[in-house]
């Protein structure tokens, strides 16, 4: 990660990885800023109390399993409603796990369960690209944490302010999280069966946002790794030639 | 009880970001799995961005006064010439404020 890599570098390093993660985050970090507000507004809005409207935050950090719980609660919906609903907002976090689980299921369990509690959209994305050996967990830490921090604040502020509070959603800050996946994304195609499940991906996503289907980004993430994985398949057999000795799993 | 809902659903979604983080779960994921996850940075994260870029309320958005469209565009050129995600940010969010506000606000 440092090009100046000392003897010591490791030593001293901890407090720097978790400097560098919280600002690798800092454009989602912002980019969430009014949709904790929005967390913390509309709770107050659905009749829960202060502490229950900062708890959803502190303790199920889930913005957008969060926001549909309150309008759940809010409209007096059943507990089993609640959690099958929650379920398939949440779904897509088996993915990032699975995903992750080369990275982070090696680490002492308090590891595990800090980085497992803080694996959001955006923590995935700044880590799942990152290979075994490019993972650090005070990276991570800092990118999870800071990020839980703003999230938790801007709750606050938008339990404690609520109406009073202009409507940022109109200025588009929501840019910045598309900004942030592009600049992630589009380094790492670099190849044709990535290029494929990219563009699987967007035509599924839009397509199906169109149509209104529910968990639409489930079914377009899985859709377009299927097409990744079996567009590999197919370019491996069409060259078999310098495939001899190689992988023909 | 509001609270008790808050706890189980608490439950629920840290069961989902922890489940297979859990070495003890007897879970060997085979290459072909391995290889079928490699793609999943890149296909969750465009599955993200993609309807914030073309979409509006549900609607598809390719009109060219789209300031999305020209943002992720100069996005995507930054990011592919540079490869620094702060940089690609910081400059294309700024466009994007300048076309969303000023140019067509």
């Amino acid at each position: 990660m440092n090009s100046t890599a000392m003897p010591h570098h490791t030593v001293d390093s901890k407090p720097r990885l978790f400097w560098q993660g919280t600002v690798a985050m800092l454009p989602l970090s912002v980019a969430v800023l009014p949709w904790g507000l929005l967390a913390g507004s509309f709770a107050i809005e659905a009749g829960l109390n202060p502490f229950e409207s900062q708890a959803l935050s502190a303790i199920l950090f889930a913005g957008s399993a969060q926001l549909v719980a309150t309008g759940m609660i809010k409209a007096g919906a059943g507990l089993m409603t609640m959690l099958i609903t929650t379920f398939f907002i949440t779904s897509r976090h088996f993915l990032y796990s699975v995903s992750m689980r080369g990275k982070i299921s090696p680490l002492p369990t308090r590891w595990r369960v800090i980085l497992g509690f803080l694996l959001t959209d955006e923590l995935f994305a700044l880590c799942g690209q990152q290979s075994e050996k490019q993972f650090n967990r005070w990276y991570a830490l800092g990118a999870g944490f800071s990020f839980y921090l703003i999230w938790n604040l801007a709750t606050l502020v938008g339990i404690v302010a609520g109406s009073y509070i202009p409507s940022l959603n109109s200025i588009g800050l929501e840019f910045a999280v598309a900004a942030t996946f592009i600049a992630i994304v589009i380094p790492n195609v670099k190849s044709i069966p990535i290029l494929i499940s990219v563009i699987t991906a967007l035509i599924l996503s839009v397509s199906l946002t169109i149509f209104n289907v529910n968990g639409s980004l489930m079914y377009a993430s899985v859709g377009a790794m299927l097409a990744g994985y079996f567009s590999e398949l197919a370019l491996t057999k069409k060259t078999p030639s310098n495939k001899e000795k190689g992988d023909k799993a | 009880m509001i609270i008790l809902s808050i706890l189980a659903m608490t439950c629920l979604v840290f069961l989902s970001r922890y489940l297979f983080l859990e070495p003890r779960l007897p879970l060997r994921l085979s290459p072909g799995v391995q290889k079928l996850l490699s793609y999943s940075s890149p296909a969750v994260l465009t599955a993200i961005w993609a309807p914030i870029v073309f979409t509006h309320d549900s609607q598809l958005n390719t009109s060219v006064s789209n300031p999305y469209l020209w943002a992720a565009v100069l996005a995507g050129i930054i990011a592919w010439k540079t490869n620094n995600v702060l940089l690609t940010t910081v400059v294309s969010m700024a466009v994007f404020l300048v076309l969303n506000l000023v140019v067509w606000g």
